[in-house]
């Protein structure tokens, strides 16, 4: 079993009002509750159904996720660079399974 | 509690014998998505309580030929100032022919992140992939692409 680990790739500093990509990718099987193993049995289903993406405390971006995100789910997004702070980036899992990655953002 | 293709099939079945006789030749793949796109339209209205207008405000990018439907990428965006008055709250993504049709709900903020997005999803069969946009002032605009997806990626 290979551990969740989530990536983002954003820039470290931006100008005041400018628009800047923020790219977010983690591994997770994304299981469907469609398959099943050799035994015959389903395997039950087990995705990330949310991402948040908080920027200075404040919710900016989210996603609900479903069974239909490819395995791996990529999500790319554009935010505001409004004041410098902390982006924090939250993936929930089913069955309580939380993952949270931190960045600092500075804005000039 | 998800919308499985079972449940939007149900619900056509209702209507499935006003549809028979609309669609003499049933037999072409266009005229079953044809009749899945009413369903569509049907299912948005169910859900919502409204019926969404087609709009090329709203583009949702996919290729039209991809080798796989395990992965197959997705950009979705739509023209909009994002100031307080005037912005996308929510998008969402349906594929009729999936198993479970709904894909994803992105949550939009004005002022803090632009209506722009881009992932990955599976499809199960070649179909129209739909996009509903829930503005701020509550109307719907929806648009559709027509993806052939060469492998079903959802089992």
């Amino acid at each position: 079993m290979t551990t969740v680990a989530p990536r983002v790739l954003l820039p470290s500093a931006a100008t005041k009002g400018e628009i800047f990509k923020v790219k977010s990718i983690i591994n997770h099987q994304m299981e469907t509750g469609f398959r099943h193993d050799a035994q015959g049995g389903v395997i039950p289903r087990k995705i990330i159904h949310k991402f948040v993406c908080r920027y200075g405390g404040a919710e900016v971006f989210s996603v609900d996720l479903h069974e239909a995100i490819s395995a791996n789910p990529f999500i790319e997004f554009y935010l505001r660079a409004t004041e410098s702070g902390r982006l924090e980036f939250i993936w929930e899992e089913d069955n309580g399974g939380v993952y949270r990655l931190e960045h600092e953002l500075t804005v000039a | 509690m998800s919308l499985t293709r079972r449940d939007v099939l149900m619900a056509a079945c209702v209507g499935s014998a006003a549809l028979a006789s609309a669609f003499p030749s049933l037999g072409s793949a266009r005229a079953q998505d044809d009749a899945a796109q009413d369903n569509t339209m049907d299912l948005i209205e169910r859900l919502t309580g409204q019926t969404p207008t087609f709009s090329d405000r709203l583009h949702l990018v996919m290729p039209a030929v991809f080798p796989t439907g395990y992965t197959v990428p997705m950009d979705l965006d739509i023209d909009s100032p994002m100031t307080a008055d005037d912005h996308v709250r929510r998008i969402r993504v349906f594929a009729p022919q999936n198993p479970l049709i709904e894909v994803a709900n992105f949550n939009f903020f004005p002022e803090r992140s632009i209506a722009r997005v881009s992932t990955r999803i599976r499809l199960a069969e070649p179909q129209y992939v739909v996009a509903v946009a829930e503005m701020s002032d509550g109307t719907l605009l929806m648009t559709k692409t027509f993806v052939d997806v060469a492998t079903n990626g959802c089992i």
